[in-house]
């Protein structure tokens, strides 16, 4: 689960081109009630044509060779902050922040050491879910779930048919 | 940021964090003159499932514990596995051989890969700049700028580790590997080949020869700090492992071997049925982490470190040719039979490293990686007991169930609460020796107290069984109570 929000959507311009493959990872864990958003999200997304579905506890470094290979990466967790949609899309930039411990990263520092190691780095966003319950569970609470489907709805609707040119509609009215 | 300890109330915030779970406290107090009086290492999260899994068909528990922590899943699904098999009457000597071997073979992938994230990602930084460096040099990011080679190597280590869980499990994430009685799948021709092959991931052979590198690299470094690591959080302690039957290094079934600070044996290589026998859980009303503790010696004296470096303590051969000249190369340099020092740790986990690649190439030659015969069945217990070595030290987990098979009771001793009073020692130890009566607090001083709880590689999520983050919260009292200084590091 996300504890903070990146703020704002630059720039999608050439962000989607179906050459390489799109990349959803959920983050999570459904076993703790609506900290599962992300992999429930990725259950979701692995429908999607032309998209790879990876599912996480956190991220970790080796996900910085994971992502590599792709076009587009999108990061989907759930979030404890109240969202006036229920979600927010955002922009993910390489930045670099440190833990205490490294079991955790968060997913600009996972950019960040992408294009560090590898040279190259994908367009990347964050997706993220208002959750309200994190306690031991395997079901997302009311609310949660009505975010989900609002959230899915949304990246669908930019995805398909074209994905490029429905995101270049998501960027007119942004 | 800093503050002077005679200064008045100051609150510094470093990293607000908007949801703590499981987080670690770490709470020093000074008296008037500036010594510490006093020194803690809280948990501060409520420990729920013991109790959730109550109710659960005890089918269930195998899956639902890997969501215990995101850390090590792995190790948790072994250990549930282990018990859930004496629940169907099956005992592990009961196991096929391909299942026993493949569950081995995954537990060995497991701790690899969770030992190089810990060399690479958490001790290196640490150990290549140096604890007094700032923050922004001791973590993964420096390295990745300054040692782009090292942080590639660790990545493909890691994933070495995690494809064997993949291909084992069916996927990296909640697969089904274990099975009550056995195991789900078996290995296919080709997923062995990946690994042997090196044709799309470093082989088997390179992860033993970048497993002999590090290695090296750490032995140099031993030769130029033996001060610090003979002196830094250096306490006598007990010291708990598993243990094969010639008293050798055992990671996944073997009997529970305990010695004290000088060697002597306190726990006399007893069957893990009997745990309950031997030790007692401790509480204190500062933390919600149990201390577990030998019943015969006391709360006091009975309490044992373990993980790499007790295991290297207890065992007295590693049953893999590299990992034991390793081994005997250790204790050489240490001129020690029994380390007592924190951070030898790191040096132990390498060569427990070296272990699990070489235990998993003798795995992947195997033939009966390959075989079909997976299941066993027996007379049905109402209840079982699972004890592993997980990578961060002896895991147990321990069911009861009612006629129908659903869980009544749930016992977890995880890792991390065994190192619970050796991470307290630490800290008090940093405390006393590195902050007391200095007059100043620098960020140096308070980074040795991570580079202390850190050697440990506690899994803080894990233990208090709060899944999720796991971020760290220091404060520093005057001899008023008054908060001095407060610095947050996010998991």
């Amino acid at each position: 689960m996300w504890s903070c929000l990146t703020t704002g959507v630059g720039s999608l311009k050439n962000a989607i081109k179906m050459d390489k493959r799109t990349l959803i990872v959920g983050i999570g864990n459904n076993g703790r009630g609506d900290d599962g958003l992300g992999w429930k999200f990725a259950d979701e997304a692995a429908a999607w044509e032309g998209v790879d579905v990876e599912y996480r506890y956190q991220l970790q470094v080796e996900d910085a060779a994971m992502i590599k290979d792709y076009r587009t990466v999108i990061f989907v967790d759930a979030i404890a902050n109240s969202l006036p949609d229920g979600f927010a899309f955002n922009d993910c930039e390489p930045k670099p922040t440190p833990s205490f411990t490294t079991h955790r990263l968060s997913p600009g520092t996972v950019l960040w050491l992408c294009r560090e190691l590898y040279g190259v780095m994908p367009k990347a966003y964050t997706m993220a879910i208002e959750g309200v319950q994190f306690e031991l569970g395997g079901s997302l609470s009311e609310p949660a779930g009505e975010n989900l489907v609002r959230a899915v709805a949304n990246l669908e609707e930019r995805f398909s048919p074209s994905w490029s040119f429905k995101m270049k509609d998501y960027e007119n009215t942004n | 940021m800093m503050s002077d300890t005679k200064s008045i109330k100051k609150k510094i915030t470093i990293d607000p964090v908007t949801r703590v779970e499981g987080h670690g406290r770490v709470t020093i107090h000074l008296d008037e003159y500036g010594k510490v009086e006093d020194s803690f290492f809280h948990i501060v999260e409520f420990r729920g499932f013991e109790r959730f899994i109550q109710g659960h068909p005890y089918w269930e528990a195998p899956v639902l514990v890997q969501r215990l922590c995101g850390i090590c899943p792995v190790s948790h699904h072994l250990a549930a596995a282990k018990a859930i098999d004496q629940l169907v009457g099956i005992d592990p000597r009961d196991l096929t051989r391909s299942a026993h071997k493949l569950r081995k073979l995954l537990h060995y992938g497991q701790v690899f890969q969770s030992h190089a994230l810990h060399f690479f990602y958490l001790a290196s930084p640490d150990l290549l700049f140096g604890m007094d460096a700032p923050v922004e040099k001791r973590n993964v990011i420096a390295l990745a700028i300054e040692n782009r080679e090292l942080a590639r190597k660790g990545i493909l280590m890691r994933k070495f580790g995690q494809e064997i869980i993949r291909a084992i499990a069916g996927k990296k994430i909640h697969g089904v590997a274990a099975v009550p009685g056995g195991m789900h799948k078996t290995f296919e021709p080709a997923e062995r080949e990946y690994f042997l092959d090196g044709k799309e991931l470093p082989n088997i052979e390179t992860m033993i020869q970048w497993a002999l590198e590090v290695i090296a690299l750490m032995k140099d470094y031993s030769e130029k700090h033996r001060s610090l690591l003979d002196s830094f959080a250096a306490f006598p302690s007990g010291h708990l492992g598993m243990v094969g039957e010639q008293g050798n290094l055992e990671l996944y079934d073997g009997k529970l071997r305990a010695i004290d600070a000088d060697g002597k044996i306190t726990l006399p290589d007893v069957s893990t049925n009997d745990y309950q026998r031997y030790f007692q859980e401790g509480v204190e009303r500062w933390s919600y982490m149990k201390f577990p503790y030998l019943k015969e010696l006391g709360r006091e004296q009975g309490w044992n470190r373990v993980g790499p470096l007790a295991r290297l303590n207890v065992c007295t051969t590693i049953p893999t040719p590299l990992a034991e000249q390793e081994r005997r190369a250790y204790v050489d340099f240490t001129g020690k039979r029994v380390n007592n020092s924190t951070l030898y740790s790191h040096w132990a986990r390498l060569i427990e490293l070296l272990h699990c690649a070489e235990v998993m190439n003798e795995l992947l030659h195997d033939p009966d990686i390959l075989g079909t015969d997976l299941v066993r069945e027996g007379k049905p217990r109402l209840e079982g007991i699972g004890i592993i070595e997980a990578p961060r030290g002896t895991l147990t987990h321990h069911y009861q169930v009612d006629e129908k098979g659903k869980i009544t009771r749930c016992n977890l001793i995880v890792s991390t609460t065994h190192n619970n009073e050796a991470m307290n020692r630490a800290v008090r130890w940093v405390a006393n020796n590195v902050i007391s009566q200095k007059g100043t607090i620098t960020e140096g001083m308070l980074n040795q107290v991570e580079v202390a709880i850190r050697a440990y590689d506690p899994c803080l999520s894990c233990a208090t069984q709060a899944l999720g983050q796991m971020p760290l919260h220091v404060e520093l009292f005057d001899h008023r109570g008054r908060l001095l200084e407060e610095r947050y590091k996010n998991g």
